[in-house]
């Protein structure tokens, strides 16, 4: 690894206060599960500074208050995977939290370095894309909350500036009577990078007619989003495996008219779809 | 590996960093790079070379030890962020001449094989299994799904720690 400064931070002021001191030179480290290794890899220049943030308190732990679930974005994928919250209230997200990488990954690796970091293959997105999350970022001078919708521009790159630090993710927690699901193509099962996922939530009236869909795919579009095209084609119907294959079919066409076609297409067209009707599937199973 | 060190070695301008840190429950006051691991430390500064550098980008699980009492990748943490901390490495499970239920079971399951993945897996288990005394077949694969074993197929392993687990609900009953 080549040299650096390496600035262990107590508090968000003086994180903060770190980056403006290095203006644009300096990377934060959370958990580090991507950050030593984007260190270590060769041909990258190395940050004169690491701002270690992994120590300050009021960046960890997972609350509900008055209606909305905030998760601090040190929390890692192990307590995120864990958490009576998120069980309860957004299902989908607990799991893909715990489709990351191995135990020592999820132990150390956080929702907000997952978030930051911006891989296409990022397991917690989807489900936060489907959420509609918010994320709180900090800079020396102000505070600013967006949702996630525009916080993404482009894989790795996001609307964060050099000198912020994410302070908070939140969402409002699922209707009670809401589904969600999480489904993760991987090359195997455990260790995996998503070569696809799905995230979706559904929710049913009394009748069994859809009144809500959401569908995020990952690792599939330029940038994560909601594919409304195929959640429209579910509210007012009843839940069918003709129905979920038609609205996978309709999440693939997407991703092509978005991507073009490209080598991998041939195998993500089908692929997706599949995976979209089992995540829909997998909302309606008891 | 000769290579590394040399690299690493010709341009130290960075400041050294001064931890205290709990190693098998040695309180160590060392002087840390910035830029090295937690798995150099071990290694090259304490001489605790029963934690082993595998792939260095944390899929193996070679160099698993427990940070405050949890399975991490000690390639994936800098050195300096472990002050205050509390580490056990392989070298901190026996008692002396007394092996740990751990590592009696996996000798008399022979699953030690060529033993480059065990004091890797063996902490994996060790969190297991201080965190859940009665774990599942599943639950002890998922366990150990970050320490790569090419030799064992798993099975003497998970059988291991399996009868591991009993032994000390035994013991504690």
């Amino acid at each position: 690894m080549r040299p650096f400064e390496y600035i262990g931070c107590e508090s968000i002021e003086a994180a903060v206060g770190a980056l403006d001191e290095y203006a644009g030179d300096a990377r934060i480290l959370a958990g580090g599960t991507d950050l030593l290794l984007e260190l270590r890899r060769p041909g990258t220049s190395s940050p004169k500074a690491i701002v270690d943030i992994s120590r300050i308190s009021s960046l960890r732990g997972i609350a509900s208050v008055d209606g909305t679930i905030r998760i601090g974005p040190l929390t890692t994928h192990t307590e995120l995977s864990h958490s009576a919250v998120i069980r309860e209230n957004a299902g989908f997200l607990a799991a893909a939290a715990g489709a990351i990488g191995s135990p020592q990954i999820r132990n150390r690796g956080t929702i907000g370095g997952n978030i930051m970091n911006a891989a296409t293959c990022a397991d917690t997105v989807p489900p936060l894309v489907a959420l509609g999350a918010r994320l709180t970022l900090r800079s020396g001078r102000a505070e600013r909350t967006i949702g996630i919708d525009g916080f993404f521009q482009k894989p790795y790159t996001t609307v964060v500036q050099d000198n912020e630090v994410l302070t908070s993710i939140s969402f409002a927690p699922c209707a009670p009577t809401a589904r969600t699901a999480f489904v993760k193509l991987g090359r195997r099962s455990a260790l995996s990078i998503a070569r696809l996922s799905v995230a979706a939530v559904l929710v049913r009236d009394k009748q069994g007619i859809i009144t809500e869909a959401r569908i995020v795919p990952g690792a599939a579009l330029p940038v994560w989003k909601r594919v409304n095209e195929a959640e429209t084609m579910l509210i007012g119907e009843r839940a069918s495996s003709t129905l979920f294959a038609a609205a996978g079919r309709k999440v693939s066409d997407v991703m092509v008219g978005l991507t073009g076609r490209r080598w991998s297409t041939e195998y993500k067209e089908p692929v997706l779809a599949v995976l979209v009707r089992r995540s829909l599937e997998g909302c309606c199973s008891e | 590996m000769l290579f590394r060190v040399t690299q690493e070695s010709c341009k130290q301008t960075m400041k050294k960093i001064t931890i205290q840190t709990s190693v098998n429950s040695r309180t160590h006051t060392l002087e840390a790079a910035p830029n090295q691991t937690l798995l150099d430390l071990l290694r090259d500064t304490l001489g605790l070379t029963g934690t082993k550098r595998g792939c260095e980008i944390g899929e193996c699980g070679a160099c698993t030890v427990l940070l405050d009492g949890v399975a991490v990748n000690s390639c994936l943490v800098l050195a300096p962020q472990i002050d205050g901390r509390q580490i056990t490495t392989v070298e901190g499970l026996a008692n002396g001449e007394n092996l740990s239920p751990l590592q009696k079971a996996f000798l008399d399951h022979e699953a030690v094989h060529c033993g480059f993945c065990t004091p890797g897996t063996l902490l994996s288990a060790k969190d297991l299994l201080d965190h859940n005394p009665s774990p599942t077949e599943h639950e002890i694969r998922v366990a150990i799904s970050g320490n790569l074993c090419r030799c064992t197929g798993y099975v003497q392993i998970v059988e291991a720690i399996d009868e591991a687990a009993q032994k000390m609900r035994e013991s504690n009953e």
